[in-house]
């Protein structure tokens, strides 16, 4: 330890904090000097300020300056040559005791502060390269972070030295950017009094913490109510919550806006959320189609007409929420199988099972078919079925694709060589490593003409997915043509594993989500991509489409942990949610387009409001090991979700209680949040949930399965629940 | 210091020829290595989270190491888990390696291609049907609390906080525990039933017989008894009087009223069916006894069938198809073909001497025939004719006699007509014993034909 150099001191620059958003991280001076020349210059400038008057102004400074420059032992500098290596370690410990003793109504809001702490404190003692005592520290005060912060604990825990730091992901997203944290006003004056008592025995080098690396936004208790008030304080008396807020965390973002920029007011962009309008020529082939249908097959009694349910759909618009327009998302023109899809579309709306919500606190009843997967060997990372339900999909780590008709159908191609015998099921290798995700091209369920008595349509062939996508470890992307059987067109333009793909729900333009930190447009006719989404401070490791095609969702893991979403049609970040603690595994937006869940492998769902950009609510039930898929039902009322616990499970969606109506009435539009009035507004009273294991009250059902982890669950336009899972015993 | 061991960094330095490396140095590297490996796992991590698993594996940390821009290491891609050596370099330290095996390429080539792994299929069942979880084999049995039959009002009512959905605790079903009372109880009565070393032994067995047929907290002892039972019949097949104990035995047990054996029938039929139809029953000196034990069975398998016939379908079809098959073997002894006799009346009654036996006794009669002949056999023939005889007399005694004897001829027309029908023994006897009913009755069968 000889050889190392000193600590550099940063007495010179810090003063006691004031206020929340001081200014910009002031370089330390070199200690060597420090205390010298800062003697020497206090001098002057007293003496300026006592030659012009400022007397209150000259009283401060003396008696700011005398406790750093001319007391002798009691200086930051003194402090740091005391501790050495400990002096992080020491200052956080009686920051920490503080908290720990503070009075219980400034407990919880205080208690938030000592995560971002430990990790400068941590960096800190790394980067004045004490690595022994770094670790000692790392240790020591790690436990109580290890249930909400693994992720990170475990990527920090390897920095051991100062270059470490420099290359380490996670200790420069801390270094590079400021921690968002709200507190209240009293709360965080109460901190800055305690820091200043304490200026001798490591307060300082907190201040100068909270000065560099947090961003402090005060908000007035009383005033806000609500999340921060009263209501809050006792759910987290019970022992509940240990959830990072929704503006909490590296991003700090204003609640609901993509507005990065530190201390700008969130001015939310406009969605445009309603569903993309129909090609006029399209609808009015629709419509004929339709009435004809009609005629030939009346509606049986007490049902509605294809074309009254068709007339009813397209007008359920709320006018609050504008369309995208065709002529910014612009499609190939329509065909015939478009016609036919929409037709099978409506008809599949008007016959399907319907599910309400939680009416009367007893849940809809929901089926659920599973498709088990045997001699897999773990080798599947992912389940497909397409949409129209006759096709199942699997990706395995050995590079390539398996597609197997559900309904043990021969999978024939016009390239077979005549006398060949296909089978069910087709083997797709193209990849040179783990396959990923797979996509299926949009297309319809045609019903069963047993089930469906009115329908006597035999299979129409045109209504089949025709591509499918697949996106994999060898940073490409392919397209595979499901008449054929082989592949059609390799996209390649990420540098990093590709982790997810996903057509448009329209068809045509597809998006991916890639380890090198982007998420990327594409169309299916061009190699190149349109868009690149470049935001995420960590990889992107799963997306999801809005129902109407004009904006995707993606997620990202370790650091990032936030949920962003993207305009396709500006390229830009539209809105960011942020509250997640553990890796995105799972997104999935309501086809009404107004909410969209996500998932963390920890095992929390979170809903979230589009518009307003605010958490609706958290649901917890799952088990650790991740939310692997989740999906909405035909009419946004109940969510599935499935994953690595062997269970498929059943969410109401409705937002509890009083927090509803909150919600509802702030429509749509920009809305102007002025940060302190929007943290009262729509911030729902999470549910109670007494452990981490237990569930909350808004699970509906749990379906264990039998040691099959659920790798995708997805619900038909009917409203039956198709899950995929393999089975490992 | 660091975890990882310092000694490495000089190891490979001075195989490199950097032989005198600064302490501090090789601290420093040492942490750095460290760091480089937790990085690559980070990665590897990563990894294995997107392939959906909980284990790591070498291909997640070549991976990585490719994702890292680092050449990755070659020759560890194995699905079979690495096996690691260890070396004693003297003193304290301890080496580590990756053993290598070593393969003769002889063997190799000669040995058979290695089994092909299962492919790869798909099974669909429901998981739920309108919220509630059916209970089928590929469903797992959360439920076997009992929750199954009301799943649905159970998860579907509105949770509250003190719901213990995931916390409930199942309990393991509970073990069955004899208590120590039972246990010497039921020492006992086996002693009892096989000991024949007392001398007033039989005042002993009766005491036990009466015990087993009217005791009532007996229910827990029952499967403990089936196994008695299965296990001395299989065992003692040479010892007529055990058979005959254990026989009584299952009469005792079938007339206790407090006892539910229908779960056991299954496993007595089989017992009971080997006393009756067995190929050596006793030893040869044991002579004409074993029809005894026959006779004994039969009757008991009679009341078994009485009593639980109508509770299990397939119970008399498969007794009445093995009793068959041995009557019908030539190669058993008459003794089984008695048992057999013995069991087909008892299983089917008239309705199965009518369509059983008397159908086949045409057939038999050859085998009868030869028996009659062979002096050494001839008693146990006879045993068999009398057991058919007596089967052929349940017919007249359930035959109305309405047929009378109209249309029948008279003398010799009749014995021929009798020994056409049932085989010349049979046919011979059933004219000898004369009753027009029994003959109405034996030829009743060509009336109907």
């Amino acid at each position: 330890m000889a050889a190392q150099p000193p600590p550099p001191s940063r007495t010179g620059s810090v003063g006691p904090a004031s206020a929340g958003g001081m200014g910009t991280p002031t370089a330390g001076t070199p200690g060597s000097q420090g205390s010298g020349s800062n003697q020497n210059l206090n001098q002057i400038v007293l003496e300026y300020l006592s030659k012009k008057g400022y007397s209150r102004t000259e009283a401060m400074l003396k008696r700011e300056s005398g406790s750093v420059a001319f007391d002798a032992n009691g200086t930051p500098l003194a402090f740091a040559d005391r501790h050495k290596g400990r002096r992080w370690h020491e200052a956080y410990n009686v920051v920490k005791a503080w908290v720990d003793s503070i009075l219980d109504i400034y407990k919880p809001e205080l208690s938030r502060i000592l995560w971002p702490l430990f990790v400068h404190c941590f960096i800190e003692t790394i980067a004045d390269c004490y690595p022994t005592d770094g670790r000692v520290f790392f240790q020591e005060c790690r436990k109580t972070f290890d249930e909400e912060h693994s992720d990170d604990l475990r990527a920090l825990s390897a920095i051991q030295e100062p270059e470490h730091v420099q290359q380490n992901d996670i200790a420069q997203l801390y270094r590079t950017n400021k921690y968002r944290l709200t507190l209240s006003k009293m709360g965080f004056a109460t901190l800055i009094e305690f820091l200043e008592t304490k200026e001798s025995e490591g307060g300082k080098s907190m201040s100068f913490l909270i000065n560099n690396h947090l961003d402090i936004h005060t908000v007035d208790r009383a005033a806000i109510g609500g999340a921060r008030g009263l209501q809050r304080l006792m759910d987290e008396k019970r022992g509940d919550e240990q959830a990072p807020a929704e503006d909490e965390g590296i991003p700090g973002h204003h609640p609901g806006s993509a507005n990065l920029d530190v201390g700008a007011t969130g001015a939310l962009h406009r969605l445009q959320l309603a569903p993309m309008p129909m090609e006029p020529d399209l609808m009015d082939d629709v419509k004929a189609e339709l009435n004809h249908e009609d005629s030939t097959h009346p509606p049986r009694a007490g049902r509605s007409s294809l074309a009254d349910q068709f007339e009813q759909r397209i007008k359920v618009e709320p006018s609050d929420d504008t369309a995208p327009s065709r002529e910014t998302i612009p499609f190939p023109p329509s065909t015939a199988r478009d016609v036919a899809m929409e037709v099978q579309k409506v008809k599949e709306n008007r016959d399907r099972f319907r599910i309400e919500g939680k009416t009367g606190g007893v849940g809809p009843g929901v089926s659920v078919t599973m498709f088990t997967f045997h001699n897999t060997f773990d080798s599947v990372n992912c389940i497909e079925f397409s949409d129209d339900n006759t096709l199942a999909a699997i990706g395995t780590a050995e590079s390539y694709i398996r597609v197997w008709s559900l309904d043990n159908r021969a999978l024939t191609s016009p390239q077979d060589p005549p006398g060949f015998q296909p089978s069910s099921s087709r083997r797709l290798v193209g990849h040179s490593d783990p396959v990923y995700a797979l996509s299926f091209s949009p297309s319809a369920a045609v019903p069963q003409p047993q089930t469906n008595g009115h329908t006597d349509h035999s299979t129409t062939p045109d209504s089949q997915p025709r591509y499918m996508l697949s996106c994999s470890a060898d940073t490409t992307i392919r397209l595979w043509s499901l008449d054929t059987w082989t592949n059609l067109v390799v996209y390649r333009s990420h540098n990093s594993p590709v982790w997810d793909v996903r057509f448009c729900p329209h068809g045509h333009y597809f998006a991916s989500a890639s380890a090198d930190r982007t998420a990327r447009l594409w169309s299916t006719p061009q190699i190149a991509p349109l868009r690149i989404f470049a935001g995420h401070d960590s990889d992107v490791e799963t997306l999801a489409w809005h129902p109407n095609g004009a904006y995707i969702f993606t997620g990202a893991g370790v650091g990032d942990k936030t949920v962003r979403m993207w305009s396709i049609a500006q390229g830009t970040q539209a809105r960011i949610f942020t509250g997640h603690a553990g890796n995105i595994t799972a997104i999935a937006c309501a086809p009404s387009g107004h909410t969209v869940a996500s998932a963390d492998d920890k095992g929390v769902i979170i809903l979230w409001d589009l518009r307003s950009g605010r958490l609706v609510k958290r649901m917890r039930g799952h088990g650790a090991g991740g939310v692997w898929s989740l999906d909405w039902s035909v009419e946004s009322t109940v969510l599935v979700s499935g994953g690595a616990d062997n269970s498929v499970r059943v969410w109401d969606v409705q937002p509890s209680n009083e927090t509803q109506a909150k919600a509802n009435g702030e429509n749509g539009g920009p809305v102007k949040l002025d940060g302190t009035a929007a943290n009262g507004t729509t911030v729902s009273k999470v549910a109670k949930a007494k452990g981490r294991d237990q569930a909350t009250p808004d699970m509906i059902s749990d379906f264990k399965t039998k040691k099959s982890p659920v790798y995708k669950v997805r619900f038909t336009q009917m409203n039956l629940v198709l899950a995929g899972g393999a089975y490992l015993p | 210091m660091s975890v990882w061991n310092p000694d490495n960094i000089t190891d490979v330095a001075e195989s490199v020829g950097i032989h005198s490396l600064p302490k501090d140095v090789v601290d420093h590297l040492a942490r750095d290595v460290e760091y480089r490996i937790a990085q690559v796992l980070e990665e590897a991590l990563k990894f294995m989270r997107k392939g959906k698993r909980v284990t790591l594996g070498t291909q997640d940390i070549s991976h990585a190491l490719r994702l890292l821009d680092v050449e990755p290491l070659y020759g560890y891609e194995s699905t079979r888990p690495l096996r690691f050596g260890e070396a004693s370099l003297g003193g304290m330290e301890r080496l580590f390696y990756v053993e290598d095996e070593e393969v003769e390429f002889e063997k190799l080539v000669n040995s058979a291609l290695p089994k092909v792994p299962r492919e790869m299929s798909f099974t669909a069942h429901w998981l739920a049907v309108e919220g509630v979880q059916p209970s089928i084999p590929q469903n797992p049995m959360t439920n076997a609390d009992g929750r199954s039959q009301d799943q649905r009002s159970q998860d579907l009512i509105p949770k509250t906080s003190s719901s213990t959905s995931d916390g409930l605790s199942v309990k393991p079903a509970v073990k069955h525990v004899l208590s120590k009372e039972l246990q010497l109880y039921f020492e006992r009565i086996c002693a009892a039933i096989l000991d024949d070393t007392v001398p007033n032994h039989s005042d002993l067995r009766n005491a036990a017989y009466a015990s087993v047929r009217s005791d009532t907290g007996l229910s827990q002892l029952v499967p403990y008894f089936m196994h008695f039972i299965s296990d001395k019949i299989t065992h003692s097949l040479r010892s007529l009087t055990v058979l005959t104990h254990v026989l009584q035995l299952v009469a005792a047990l079938l007339d206790n009223p407090f006892l539910d054996l229908a779960p056991y029938v299954p496993s007595m039929i089989p017992a009971v069916l080997t006393c009756l139809i067995g190929r050596n029953l006793g030893t040869p000196a044991d002579g004409m006894a074993h029809f005894a034990l026959r006779n004994l069975a039969s009757s008991i398998l009679l009341r078994l069938l009485r009593k639980f016939g109508n509770k299990a379908k397939s119970l008399r079809p498969r007794a009445a198809k093995s009793a068959v098959k041995a009557w019908l073997d030539p190669s058993k002894p008459f003794g089984s073909h008695y048992g057999a006799v013995l069991a087909l009346t008892s299983i089917a009654g008239t309705d199965g001497v009518r369509s059983l036996i008397v159908p086949n006794l045409d057939v038999y009669d050859g085998i009868l025939r030869e028996g009659l002949a062979d002096d050494s056999r001839r008693e146990h023939a006879e045993a068999v004719v009398a057991a058919i005889m007596k089967a052929l007399q349940t017919l007249e005694e359930d035959g109305s006699g309405s047929h009378g004897a109209n249309g029948l001829p008279d003398g010799q027309a009749l014995r021929q007509k009798l020994v056409d029908a049932v085989g010349e023994v049979i046919g011979n006897r059933v004219f000898e014993t004369g009753g027009s009913a029994l003959i109405a009755a034996v030829l009743e069968k060509d009336l109907f034909a």
